[in-house]
């Protein structure tokens, strides 16, 4: 009879076990009151205590640095490598989902090959090998042919290195998001092909062009915290940003204003405003403006002002406020690539010049390190497959299937070639159509190396032993050389690629830094900060002499009568679709819609108005190269004429989470190249109300605040006067007298209670301090508390009957947009407050919800009877409900199919049906950091516990610690002035305080 | 260490003798009971003795669950622990042959649990541990099990008793989360 394993006793198990053995445990039944030990232990791992491996993530070309935390040989929770100067100990959402594409049940466990029926079946590693050796012995040099994604770095050399060994040059690059327009425009005015560093940090005020720098653009999480300081208050001046787009985006939200020009006339904007910059002060400019002094002569701001349909005066003051203090302009996020984007960049740049922000704000340093990858290249691929010049493909960590337009007709391409071979470890689109398939280790399985930018040379070490029948690719690559023999082999001496990795790094090694000590030592130091970081010497940055000849055309796209013009952004949940397979990132809601697990298009409350649509009714989108039908969300952030649609889902493969759900914007778009060799993300597209309906899954609660004052707001001028600071430090919410008696007695009460026992004597009072002008609504936490809290992913039905499990939240509350004041968004992430006096816990039958020594309200979940009067009671909503049995293997609502369960945090329940579960400030690591501190005779020291949801916070605006001691940083926090707690009037005493966001508003 | 191998051998010879029934010389008491299931406690795959090895050679705990000092989980001995000293002694024991056989075709033992706490529950061994409370306290006298046996009953109240008595806490979140 088979036993019933249930999650713990797995972990147990598993935890007394070597890693072969526990792979073999988790696929098998075994027996589930055996306990096995490891033959021979592995050095520096105890049972029971976590180990630390610093690697480097891969879920976008930002590159963080990441500290993935190992427990008995399976990696449990992906953190941020505090010693990353790119993200500091943050991580995004989608970088602590990267577990789940280690452990999706859906990865190819082991090489496959398409049989003659069309089916793929399992094939033997060396079979596979001769079969490719064979192919590729008929075909002759360059129709050999690589496509890779972005691969800077060491695999990238490998994989040139490979196809010269070969006979072939036909190396294609494909990143969905290339940047491309900003490339160009930095080689026209500038002319260099580079990506610069951007410097958010000493930027006091930022002006963004449609650029999503806190989502996806080059490196959100090092940009988040940049900004939240350059932006931030210092000696009660407060940086200003303006955000320029047709669309209010996430990134938008933390603007102090919202300008919406026409679509797709940003550029000449930019050139407006340059315009005013030079006329207002032509000394401040460096010496070749004259190049550019006619073209911007031609942009005054009342023509301007016509084409854009943004207010000359507006355009002047912006200039005025830009000019005053260090600024950063910018442009290229993919959300904003229409065919004009690199018009609209290279204006940007022009903007940066005259201002004086390049070498500053904007730093051009060496020469890019990667392969130029552009979505040209991807059509010249598909045009050399189609006239038959390509007879073997190979494809690596790429997806064109899903990501390219359907009318590059890249599939049908695909089946012109004779052998595809793809080295995807998901069953994507693109190996669905391939002949062979060969599964890469997870990024957490291998050795790896990734240069993100100049000065970066990042490490990837394997964090765990590989779960499946996998192989890196660079291992086969290596292997391949060595049977085709000859002349091929002998350019190989590394025997793996772990091998090849270190000769490049050998050979680099005093350019590393690492002069002076054995390569052993510099490898092994390497490894342990996770990479080699250098600041790379700025360069000096001229205009290009052709920069006056440059023409700055707006996007004609949408003029049409009764079109509109589609945006299609980049979602900050699922990049660019490749991260649609984790089931944490499909159920966090979107920051912006707050829709889980589908698609959705954004329509205007005009545009709605007219077409009489409401929430939920579905839309047919028609565009020149297809048609989607999707359901609408009424967006009070996006311009009447204008709708928008994420990329990322609409799958047709990619496992289970992923496939079938929601519609791809890709079968919309224009697939011919633009001028800067991009994919155009803008086209005019018709659209029809159908007659359907369904009910978005959404999360959100009210989306208006109703005057509850829950996300609060005030402005930098009401910071500095001080009446009103005093005010809001003094000010607490008014009880009648009535009520106050009876709370002294029930205190009276409280205190006798506290001398007993556990109560009495010093405790800690836990609490956190929540910074909402630092808040930019991103949800890394909310993430990184599913990863810590092994909190289960309910599925698309169940959050629409609102039964989501996630124990914070992001609230996002609209203000203004009603034709007064301008539409603002007030963002609040909302956990369990643990209320000095808690309405939950007198409710509570059986005692599971209580009050403990350092002040957590505590939920003690099997002692829990689910009569749910505690979530009755509660004012805030933060506790959660196990409707159905998630946590076990047998149920269907089970939310970790294996191998997901090896993802569990073995220091945490997993609750069971009828069972309320909460946020208990991680208890866990509380009670962690304690024992540690115990154990070394001392106290906690003030900053030693860190939440998930404030370690995972890239713009840091999470404080946690002891409210009892007024000298930790959480007390000092609190303690200023603009401090409130939400919902105060209820008396509830919460230990989390919220310091209102503050906006820098124009005066007057 | 071989005159004590060729001791073992000696002594063993002598135990397969004279089964059943203990047999004595000097000291040591040499595994006798094959058939272990009158014992109290889970029959193992091994008959392995803490009797003999905590009890008669004074092996500390530790030893083998080296992990109860710094970690919640004790852990148990890898057979390589086991294979420092049986790699050399005790060779014709048919017990101590199994460990060598596990060793040697690289398929680990696998244990029948005897304490087991509910999925709930979070223990740090090592804050009792190093609290100078012995196992014993809670895991009975080990060292004079021939095969282990839960000896308490590890229930709340018995866990809150000792608590009480120690005057540490007893709030639900030291043990539940």
């Amino acid at each position: 009879m088979a036993k019933q394993m249930d999650r713990r006793r797995f972990l147990k198990v598993v935890g007394v076990t070597g890693g072969g053995a526990a792979a073999a445990a988790a696929c098998g039944p075994g027996d589930p009151t055996t306990l096995v030990p490891y033959l021979v232990p592995p050095e520096n791992q105890i049972p029971g205590v976590a180990t630390y491996y610093a690697t480097t993530c891969r879920e976008c070309p930002a590159g963080c640095g990441m500290h993935v935390r190992v427990r008995e040989g399976r990696a449990v929770k992906v953190e941020g490598n505090p010693d990353s100067p790119i993200n500091r100990g943050a991580l995004c959402a989608r970088g602590q989902a990267s577990l789940q594409g280690l452990y999706n049940p859906d990865r190819v466990r082991g090489p496959m090959a398409r049989n003659a029926a069309g089916q793929f079946e399992p094939i033997a590693w060396e079979d596979a090998y001769t079969r490719i050796v064979e192919r590729m012995g008929a075909a002759t040099g360059d129709q050999v042919a690589f496509l890779t994604g972005h691969a800077s770095g060491t695999f990238d050399q490998l994989v040139d290195q490979w196809l010269a060994a070969v006979g072939s040059q036909t190396r294609f690059v494909y990143e969905p998001f290339a940047y491309e327009a900003l490339r160009e425009a930095n080689r026209a005015v500038f002319g260099l092909d580079v990506v610069p560093e951007y410097q958010f940090a000493t930027a006091r005020y930022v002006l963004s062009f449609g650029t999503d720098f806190l989502e996806t653009w080059l490196s959100p999480v090092q940009f988040a915290r940049e900004f939240s300081s350059g932006h931030g208050i210092v000696d009660d001046q407060m940086g200003r940003y303006v955000h320029i787009e047709p669309r209010m985006s996430m990134t938008a939200f933390s603007a102090d204003e919202w300008v919406s020009p026409n679509p797709g006339t940003e550029g000449v904007l930019a050139l407006g405003i340059a315009n005013v910059i030079l006329a207002d002060a032509p000394d401040n400019a460096p010496f070749d403006v004259f190049r550019v002094r006619p073209l911007l002569e031609r942009h005054d701001p009342d023509m301007v002002a016509g084409v854009c349909g943004v207010p000359a005066e507006t355009i002047r003051r912006l200039a005025a406020e830009f000019a005053a203090v260090p600024s950063l302009a910018i442009a290229g996020g993919v959300g904003a690539q229409h065919d004009q984007a690199h018009a609209t960049a290279a204006a940007v740049n022009i903007l940066n010049y005259v201002a004086g922000n390049v070498g500053n704000t904007v730093q051009f340093g060496p020469d890019a390190p990667a392969t130029a990858s552009s979505y040209q290249g991807l059509a010249n691929l598909t045009q050399a497959m189609r006239d038959g010049r390509v007879s073997v493909l190979f494809m690596h960590g790429t997806n064109p299937a899903y990501n390219s337009p359907s009318g590059l007709g890249f599939v049908a391409a695909l089946d012109q070639v004779g052998f595809k071979v793809s080295f995807s470890s998901v069953m994507d689109e693109t190996s669905s159509h391939a002949d062979l398939l060969l599964p890469d280790h997870d990024p957490l399985e291998q050795w790896n190396d990734f240069e993100p930018r100049a000065g970066a040379f990042l490490l990837q070490q394997p964090v765990m032993q590989p779960l499946h029948d996998t192989r890196q690719t660079g291992d086969v690559l290596l292997a391949l050389a060595r049977q085709i023999g000859g002349g091929t082999a002998s350019r190989f001496t590394a025997q793996n690629y772990k091998e090849y990795l270190q000769d490049s790094w050998r050979t680099r090694q005093v350019q590393l830094g690492g002069q002076g000590s054995t390569f052993d030592d510099f490898w092994a130091a390497s490894l342990q900060a996770g990479g080699v970081h250098q600041t790379p010497r700025p360069r000096t940055v001229r205009l290009d002499r052709g920069v006056g000849q440059l023409t700055f055309d707006v996007w004609q796209g949408g003029g049409a009568a009764g079109e509109l013009t589609l945006v299609a952004y980049p979602s900050p949940v699922f990049y660019d679709g490749r991260a649609a397979d984790r089931a944490w990132l499909q159920e966090l809601p979107d920051p912006v819609t707050k829709i889980t697990w589908s698609s959705w298009v954004e329509v205007s409350p005009e545009t709605a108005e007219e077409y009489g649509i409401v929430d939920g009714d579905m839309v047919e989108i028609t565009s020149a190269d297809g048609s989607v039908t999707v359901p609408a969300y009424v967006y009070p952030g996006i311009r009447p004429g204008v709708v928008a649609m994420p990329i990322g889902q609409g799958h047709t493969e990619l496992g289970r989470y992923a496939k079938d759900r929601g519609a791809s914007v890709y079968d919309l778009l224009d697939s011919t190249p633009t001028a800067f060799g991009g994919l155009s993300h803008y086209c005019a597209v018709s659209i029809r109300h159908t007659g359907g309906h369904q009910v978005l899954a959404s999360a959100a609660g009210m989306s208006r605040q109703m005057g509850r004052g829950i996300a609060q707001s005030t402005t930098i001028a009401d910071v500095r006067n001080d009446e009103i600071q005093e005010f809001h430090a003094g000010h607490a919410a008014e009880i009648p007298e009535k009520i106050e008696r009876v709370l002294d007695e029930w205190q009276e009460a409280q205190d006798r209670e506290s001398a007993i026992g556990n109560y009495a004597g010093d405790h800690p009072r836990w609490g956190l301090a929540i910074d909402l002008t630092r808040c930019t609504g991103c949800s890394a936490c909310v993430t990184a508390c599913y990863a810590e809290n092994n909190i289960p992913t309910v599925g698309e039905e169940s959050v629409r009957r609102g039964r989501e499990m996630a124990w914070i939240r992001i609230e996002r509350y609209f203000e203004g947009g009603d034709g007064e004041e301008p539409l603002t968004v007030a963002l609040l992430p909302m956990m369990c407050q643990q209320c000095g006096r808690a309405p939950c816990e007198p409710v509570c039958p059986v005692f599971a919800a209580y009050r403990t020594p350092d002040g957590l309200n505590a939920q003690v979940y099997n002692r829990c009877v689910g009569t749910r009067y505690c979530s009755n009671n509660c004012p805030y909503k933060v506790r959660y409900f196990n409707w159905f049995d998630h946590g076990n293997a047998n149920d269907a609502a089970y939310a970790f199919p294996a191998p997901l369960h090896l993802q569990l945090n073995p220091d945490v329940t997993v609750r069971s049906k009828g069972v309320m579960e909460k946020c208990t400030f991680c208890v866990q690591r509380i009670r962690g950091k304690q024992n540690d501190a115990a154990l070394e005779g001392r106290d906690v020291a003030d900053g030693e516990i860190m939440m998930a949801c404030q370690q995972s916070c890239p713009a840091q605006a999470i404080t946690f610690g002891d409210l009892n001691d007024p000298s930790s940083a959480v007390s000092q926090s609190a303690a200023i002035a603009r401090g409130y707690k939400v919902l105060d009037g209820l008396n509830t005493d919460p230990s989390v305080t919220y310091l209102m966001r503050v906006r820098n508003t124009v005066e007057g | 260490m071989a005159v004590i191998a060729v001791a073992l051998y000696t002594v063993l010879q002598v135990v397969q003798a004279q089964q059943p029934g203990p047999s004595a010389v000097g000291d040591f008491v040499a595994p006798v009971d094959v058939d272990t299931t009158g014992l109290p406690g889970p029959v193992q795959p091994i008959f392995y003795r803490h009797d003999i090895h905590a009890g008669q050679y004074q092996m500390n705990c530790l030893y083998c669950h080296y992990a109860a000092e710094v970690s919640s989980s004790p852990g148990l001995p890898s057979v390589d622990t086991c294979m420092g000293c049986h790699l050399l002694v005790g060779g014709s024991n048919p017990e101590v042959a199994k460990v060598r056989e596990a060793f040697a075709s690289g398929k680990p033992i696998e244990w029948v649990e005897v304490h087991r706490l509910p999925p709930f529950v979070h223990f740090p061994h090592m804050r009792h541990v190093n609290a100078d409370i012995r196992c014993q306290e809670c895991h009975g006298q080990v060292e004079e099990m021939p095969q282990v046996y839960q000896w308490a009953s590890l229930k709340m109240g018995w866990c809150l008793s000792c608590h009480k008595q120690n005057n540490v806490t007893t709030d639900c979140t030291a043990c539940h989360y």
